[in-house]
């Protein structure tokens, strides 16, 4: 079926099989590969990507519930110029990264939560980084880079 | 540190841009022209001969273009290090669930599935042992290879340690400690399943993508099970999306699997697992029965401890020789003795194979000993932290298999530490006057020693080369892999810093055996000071060339040259950039291109006699947790951590905080959630709704602090401490639990029912739940 949804801040349309997850899609259709698969039963979050600006996992969402609304993955959260966002910039400096392969839906999640708050206290952004399992970080270092960019989003603002 | 420009400062880790964007590619990732999805049929059973195989009807399934068995690779296909004990597709036999019988490679995945389906494979099963206490019985059916010493053929391996006469000395220490305890298998649950991606080249050779650990040992086993020439086997390290000891022997049966399928096929093979597949297929932490007696002074000395242990090795050998020996050279812990005997035995059953896993055997005795050492302080009516103080392994010391520890020994420091950070004194007075009720709180220590990279364990050395680019770039090398724990990063700051090149200007290329030198495993934490001084000699080899060069250039001695920046300055005081000198080096007719290799010192381990020099040096740690438990229901929550670490120095420190923060996370899994349990061979947990690790509410904020008592053979005197991060984190929890609920969790995980009953509830409900669904419909 032709599915038209807007990706990254572009409008797309792609024909594929109704009953194909929008993690599939992302992957085999458009060819982003920044979403994951780690389990496809919605319990590790690499697959996280936001729609309407809420944090899902692409695995257990099927493409045609997209229509009409906008995705954003991770291809899409730095500027265009490529240079990194501020968040993508406080991963790096506070050490949130490790192997890398929750990153992309870690950062989703900390952008869907610095959209809410940009003062989360560190159990707030606990609670929001609960779905997003990461086995290398013990997470602390998420927390600080996520707790960082909201301040200094604060204090442009 | 006086003086470094780049050592121990803040950093940005090498491959972390590509990372937070995406743009990192794992195997899953590549999606290559005429790709073909492998697949493999994996035994529903536990132990069983093959009586039937016949994979000819998969052929005639639409998109299916290449099938392998056994019969496809030499010798057909058996492979294994110490033991070779192990195939890359079963042969005659399958001795655990998930075993991998057949590959199909086709168009699609699914056409790849439908292949599995068409195979027709005929199981016969056989009689199997699940407990390690009967795989020694005389008439427990054989599972280990034939063995020509007369043991049973389920014995696989056992390790010694031995100081006096324990047996003697027991009965007349005043106070004696007798407990018993356990450890599960444990899940890597790495997030990235295992793969692979083999590509045919034209001269009928194969180069392969894989997320594994040890590139060259990957080609060697591809070479031998193919039959190809070493030349003709590339294999290029793909990004590795964690591993902790996870990426080895099941991604080189991928590797080889993919590797044969493209051979015959003519195309590119990727194979990647699901994560049920992962979980059943994949070698776990062996689990390990442990009886610790120990006997003390009533002033609080201890005199004697004898430790045995019992490991499950699964149905193959994999890493276990070498964890046995891990485990027997920790298993007293990081204290001094009079009397120790040390016994660990390994032995086969038709469980999943264990296999390497961040720790190595540590982890596992770990808990026994740092509890025990616990429940002796407890009997002396000694504070359990002035106790580890009183008996810890300090300089000059002897550890109890006879090595005497001349240098980097910061065990007493690392202790101090965690008692003054988390407030030990205090609380633990106050917790011990806490009222009575439902919720306890408790605080509790663990610490550990652990020896840095292979020691006798094997030839350790690591090589590294380094050039100078056109564009003035240089490109670097190592042989061993960053798998997420940040060693690219170690490598790059060793050569900025010996070269006085910023770090930008340095690219370190991936592991690839056609361009990097061969390096030994990257096993054992040994990164950073293996992989860290070839590093720095490489780096060292090349700056001679451009200090000749800039002597030349600028006029003068090479003493009397100074940097700024990257820049030279000699006695005329104008700079000559790094650029200039390298234009100058190369007009010298200088080739701008070097290589470092570094060999630990050699030690001597006498397995007979269970002593020697284990290895060339140790980490030392300690952790205090702090938890509070619901006595109605046995929820354990940790709710305070303090982690003190003796790295000998901090090259990368926020890598190495990483690891520890990751360790104790992965420790704090294992201390109170995890368990990879086997139910008459059947895995129970198959993905992350039953196998839970800690999300980013289990784990508290932890304070850790780095210790630096440097090593003289270390890179900037650095040790090791991905590993040790994680081993000391669960007895401390048990230990702060016991403390909270005056009861011992002495078999782990301590979950719900084993810290409110003492005992864990009887699962036989579970039966062959293992959701297998890998091959076919039965
Ligand atoms: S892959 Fe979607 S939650 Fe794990
Ligand atoms: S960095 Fe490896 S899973 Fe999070």
């Amino acid at each position: 079926m032709l599915i038209q949804f807007t990706l990254n801040g572009r409008p797309v349309s792609v024909e594929a099989p109704a009953h194909l997850t929008l993690l599939t899609v992302l992957r085999d259709y458009f060819h982003l590969t920044g979403a994951k698969e780690g389990c496809s039963i919605g319990e590790c979050g690499t697959c996280a990507v936001l729609v309407d600006g809420e944090l899902v996992n692409s695995c257990l969402m099927l493409a045609p519930k997209v229509a009409a609304r906008t995705v954003l993955t991770i291809e899409g959260v730095s500027p265009a110029d490529g240079s990194l966002s501020d968040l993508q910039e406080a991963f790096i400096a506070y050490g949130a990264v490790q192997c890398g392969f929750c990153t992309p839906g870690m950062v989703l999640a900390g952008e869907a939560l610095l959209a809410q708050t940009l003062t989360p206290t560190r159990e707030q952004i606990r609670t929001a980084l609960a779905g997003n399992l990461c086995r290398c970080t013990g997470y602390q270092q998420i927390v600080d880079a996520i707790a960082a960019a909201g301040a200094q989003r604060k204090e442009v603002n | 540190m006086a003086g470094r420009q780049f050592i121990g400062k803040p950093a940005r880790r090498v491959d972390a841009a590509d990372k937070v964007t995406g743009r990192t590619r794992y195997v899953a990732d590549y999606q290559l022209p005429g790709m073909l999805y492998a697949r493999c049929l994996r035994s529903e059973w536990p132990h069983a001969v093959m009586t039937h195989l016949d994979v000819s009807p998969a052929l005639n399934v639409p998109g299916v273009a290449a099938v392998i068995t056994s019969a496809d690779f030499v010798d057909d296909g058996r492979f294994g290090f110490p033991v070779r004990d192990q195939y890359i597709l079963a042969h005659e036999r399958v001795r655990h669930v998930g075993e991998a019988i057949a590959a199909v490679a086709a168009e699609t995945p699914e056409a790849a599935a439908a292949g599995l389906h068409a195979i027709r494979c005929e199981l016969e099963p056989l009689p199997a042992v699940f407990e390690s206490a009967q795989a020694l019985a005389p008439d427990a059916p054989q599972i280990g290879p034939d063995r020509s010493d007369g043991r049973h053929p389920n014995f696989l391996h056992s390790e010694i340690v031995r100081l006096g006469d324990p047996d003697r000395a027991l009965p007349q220490c005043p106070v004696v400690l007798d407990a018993a305890y356990s450890v599960a298998q444990q899940e890597h649950a790495y997030l990235e399943t295992e793969g692979a991606l083999a590509i045919p080249t034209p001269e009928g050779g194969v180069v392969v993508y894989a997320s594994n650990q040890s590139p060259f040992i990957n080609r060697e086993i591809l070479a031998s099970v193919l039959g190809l020439p070493a030349d003709r086997v590339r294999v290029i390290q793909a990004p590795v999306g964690g591993s902790f000891g996870g990426k080895d022997d099941l991604n080189y049966q991928a590797s080889a699997q993919c590797a044969a399928l493209a051979l015959k096929s003519g195309r590119p093979v990727r194979m990647t697992f699901p994560r049920e597949e992962s979980m059943i297929a994949s070698y776990k932490r062996d689990a390990m029965h442990m009886r610790v007696r120990l006997g003390a002074l009533p002033n609080g000395d201890l005199q004697v401890c004898k430790f045995t242990g019992r490991l499950d090795s699964g149905a193959y050998a994999s890493q276990s020789v070498f964890t046995s020996w891990r485990a027997a050279v920790h298993a007293m812990g990081a204290y001094r003795y009079e009397h120790c005997h040390v016994d660990i035995d390994c032995v086969y059953t038709n469980n999943g194979y264990a296999g390497a896993f961040r720790g190595f055997g540590n982890t596992e005795v770990c808990f026994a000993i740092e509890q025990a050492i616990d429940e002796m302080a407890d009997a002396l009516g000694q504070d359990p932290l002035a106790f580890r103080l009183r008996n810890c392994l300090r300089l000059g010391d002897e550890t109890a298999f006879g090595q005497r520890l001349e240098e980097s020994v910061g065990l007493a420091e690392c202790l101090e530490a965690v008692r003054k950070a988390s407030g030990w004194d205090e609380k633990r007075a106050a917790y011990a006057r806490q009222p009575a009720g439902p919720i306890r709180r408790g605080l509790g220590v663990a610490a550990v020693f652990h020896g840095t990279s292979l020691g006798a364990e094997g030839a350790d050395y690591a090589a590294s080369t380094i050039s100078v680019a056109e564009d003035y770039s240089i490109a670097l090398t190592s042989g061993l892999t960053d798998y997420g724990t940040g060693a690219a990063t170690v490598f790059t700051l060793i050569a900025a810093e010996e070269l006085g090149t910023r770090p930008e200007r340095i690219r370190l290329l991936r592991p690839d055996t056609n361009t990097s030198l061969e390096s030994g495993p990257t096993v054992a934490s040994r990164s950073t000071m293996l992989g860290g001084n070839a590093a720095r000699l490489a780096a060292q080899n090349l700056r001679q060339m451009l200090d000749f060069a800039a002597a030349s250039l600028l006029n003068c001695p090479q003493n009397r040259l100074l940097r700024v920046g990257e820049a030279y300055i000699g006695p005329s005081e104008e700079p000559a950039t790094w650029e200039r000198i390298v234009d100058h080096a190369r007009s010298l007719g200088l080739i701008l291109s070097a290589h470092g290799r570094w060999s630990a010192p050699h030690i001597h381990w006498d397995s007979q006699a269970g002593r020697g020099s284990a290895y060339i040096a140790y980490h030392f740690g300690a952790h205090v947790a702090e938890v509070t438990v619901d006595m109605r229901t046995g929820k354990t929550d940790v709710t305070g951590f303090w982690a003190a670490h003796d790295v000998g120095a901090t090259i990368f420190p926020q890598g190495a905080m990483g690891q520890v923060y990751g360790g104790v996370a992965q420790g704090l899994g294992y201390a109170l959630m995890e368990e990879a349990r086997y139910e008459a061979g059947y895995l129970q947990a198959t993905n992350f709704d039953t196998y839970l690790i800690p999300t980013a509410k289990d784990v508290p904020d932890i304070t850790c602090i780095l210790l630096e008592k440097p090593y003289s053979q270390g890179p900037f005197g650095a040790k090791n401490v991905a590993e040790p991060a994680m081993v000391p984190a669960a007895p401390a929890i048990c230990n702060a639990i016991a403390h909270a609920t005056g009861r011992r969790v002495r078999d782990l995980p301590a979950n719900l029912e084993r810290v409110l009953l003492g005992h864990a509830l009887s699962h036989s409900d579970g039966g062959l739940a293992c959701k297998i669904g890998l091959a076919r419909p039965r």
